[in-house]
């Protein structure tokens, strides 16, 4: 198969072009004062560093951080159970659940915000029920739309672990002896931990950088890292303190999949 | 005891998360019939809204754009992404295992990241941004999910086979296009059905990587917002989306239950090589 293996080649030179190139460029950029990606007029400076000590940069950070950290919690301990759940149906029905825990993702993310901003509105469809929901800009409303539109990425990594998982080791470990609440905390939960951890990896990053859900949400009171990273882009050009915190990004996410990574190793 | 407090609890999960990815479903729904153009009060029904997706032009540009890229960058990077994972099967182990780390990095990589990394690449180019910029984009981010899709099946598919179609006289090419992907045809498939709703849904990517006034639904969506005109329209073509791919999931599904039995034996007709196609 041999002569096969040209076909692969393009796609090498392609994915470096368009993963590792940006990045470089960016690296350039963070530590330099341009116009743009016009680099005829490039003057190297650390200033793009200092400006990150302002509160609105580190207040954005932290927020990314905590609220990404409780939405992603609060999906875990509603996904765990659900995907367990399902993954020990008892029916022939357990596809249909399946299905209908995927369609709503079909559904236009952007939309589904704008559905719980107008719910979450002091004034709503819901006041013909006698009830005002008024959340915008409150953390809770952000957490809100995190949960309802991420839960679904933890759930189907932990159910894939699960449902996979061979059921004769379950029956081994109660022939030798362990209690139902055993053969969870020592079988069961250790062999789906690949499936926690890549269900928190869906759920984390981008609810961490996602930037149109705060931005409706958080009524333009609560920033995440997206946020501040969209307006340098688009709003402001000032594409080197954009690209600056676009690699602290990328550090922290390729450093997170490192320690994922070794951990990984170790528990195997 | 713990045991019974999760027994318990398995109910009241369910309905949480039903009602939790489905409040804003439902509220998209009744929106969409709802009379009054603004979301605070229900004023009554109509199906005003859905006649609107045809007439309102902004909102009609916006879906064709939507559907236009959708179905160009599902074909090109099905195509792509098919050739590409034999290349790889065929790669040296070493070799395979990095490229398909390089191959996971967009999987793994926040929408945000990928959409500025690729901006960043398209303007160092000096590219015009615009229908191609966006659909060179859409390509750049299904062809990793069609590779890891079609991967299995190639791995699981019998190598004989290939070699015993170079042997009867078939080019490499040729082997591929007959042997090969007639038997990774459903790996294809789930690779095209999930290129096609990743690039059907996609904002974040599309909105850094267009330009020129070039937009799709959910860019359309997010400039209306900020101008505060937003036609319900918009909640009336959401819906028929999310019905008509309810549907299809539902179809598949049960077709694919009653046809259990049947697909084996369809397997064994469809690997055998049919010998007089290639007499040319």
């Amino acid at each position: 198969m041999k002569e096969l293996r040209k076909l692969a080649t393009p796609y090498k030179w392609f994915m470096i072009l368009l993963v590792a190139i940006p990045v470089l460029i960016m690296t350039v950029l963070s530590f330099s004062k341009t116009s743009g990606v016009d680099f005829t007029n490039i003057r190297f400076t650390l200033e793009n560093f200092s400006k990150l000590g302002q509160s609105v940069y580190l207040e954005a950070i932290v927020n990314s951080l905590t609220l990404a950290g409780v939405a992603t919690l609060i999906c875990l301990v509603i996904g765990y159970p659900i995907a367990y759940i399902i993954a020990n149906l008892q029916t022939d029905k357990k596809w249909l659940i399946l299905v209908l825990l995927i369609s709503p993702m079909w559904s236009n993310m952007l939309l589904r915000i704008i559905a719980w901003e107008q719910l979450f509105k002091p004034n709503s469809i819901l006041n013909s029920l006698g009830i005002s929901l008024d959340l915008i800009g409150t953390r809770l409303a952000v957490v809100i739309g995190m949960v309802s539109i991420y839960l679904p990425f933890m759930i189907f990594p932990i159910y894939t672990v699960l449902d996979k998982m061979d059921k004769s080791l379950l029956e081994a470990s109660r022939d030798l002896g362990a209690n139902k609440l055993q053969v969870f905390t020592k079988v069961v939960f250790p062999l789906s931990l690949s499936g926690i951890i890549s269900g928190i990896i869906m759920t984390l990053l981008p609810s961490a950088t996602a930037f149109a859900l705060p931005l409706r949400l958080g009524g333009g009171k609560i920033l995440l890292i997206g946020n501040v990273i969209e307006n340098m882009f688009k709003k402001v050009y000032n594409y080197n303190l954009g690209s600056l915190l676009s690699i602290m990004v990328i550090v922290l996410i390729f450093a997170s999949m490192g320690i994922v990574n070794r951990d990984k190793g170790s528990l195997i | 005891m713990i045991v019974k407090i999760l027994k318990a609890c398995r109910l009241p999960l369910l309905v949480i998360t039903f009602l939790i990815m489905y409040f804003p479903l439902i509220i998209i729904g009744i929106l969409s019939v709802n009379k009054s153009s603004y979301a605070h009060a229900f004023k009554g029904f109509t199906w005003q809204w859905y006649t609107e997706i045809f007439s309102e032009a902004t909102l009609r540009t916006a879906i064709i754009n939507t559907l236009t890229v959708a179905i160009l960058a599902t074909i090109i990077s099905t195509a792509l992404g098919t050739l590409i994972a034999i290349g790889i099967q065929a790669l040296r182990p070493k070799e395979k295992k990095r490229l398909l780390m390089l191959n996971n990095i967009p999987l793994i990589n926040p929408d945000i990241v990928t959409g500025l990394s690729l901006m960043i690449v398209f303007s160092f180019l000096h590219l015009r941004f615009g229908i191609t910029t966006m659909l060179a984009a859409h390509i750049f981010f299904s062809i990793p999910f069609v590779v890891l899709s079609v991967l299995p099946k190639l791995q699981s598919l019998d190598k004989d086979l290939y070699y015993a179609a170079l042997d009867l006289g078939c080019t490499p090419m040729s082997a591929v296009l007959k042997v090969i992907i007639p038997a990774i045809k459903s790996g294809i498939i789930t690779g095209a059905l999930i290129a096609f709703t990743m690039s059907i849904d996609d904002f974040v990517i599309s909105y850094f990587t267009t330009g020129n006034g070039f937009s799709n639904f959910s860019i359309w969506l997010y400039a209306r917002l900020g101008r505060k005109s937003f036609s319900p329209a918009a909640y009336a073509y959401n819906t028929c989306i999310t019905m008509v791919t309810f549907v299809i999931l539902m179809a598949i599904n049960i077709k694919s239950i009653k046809s259990k039995k049947g697909r084996i034996l369809n397997e064994k007709n469809s690997s055998c090589i049919d010998n007089t196609t290639y007499s040319s």
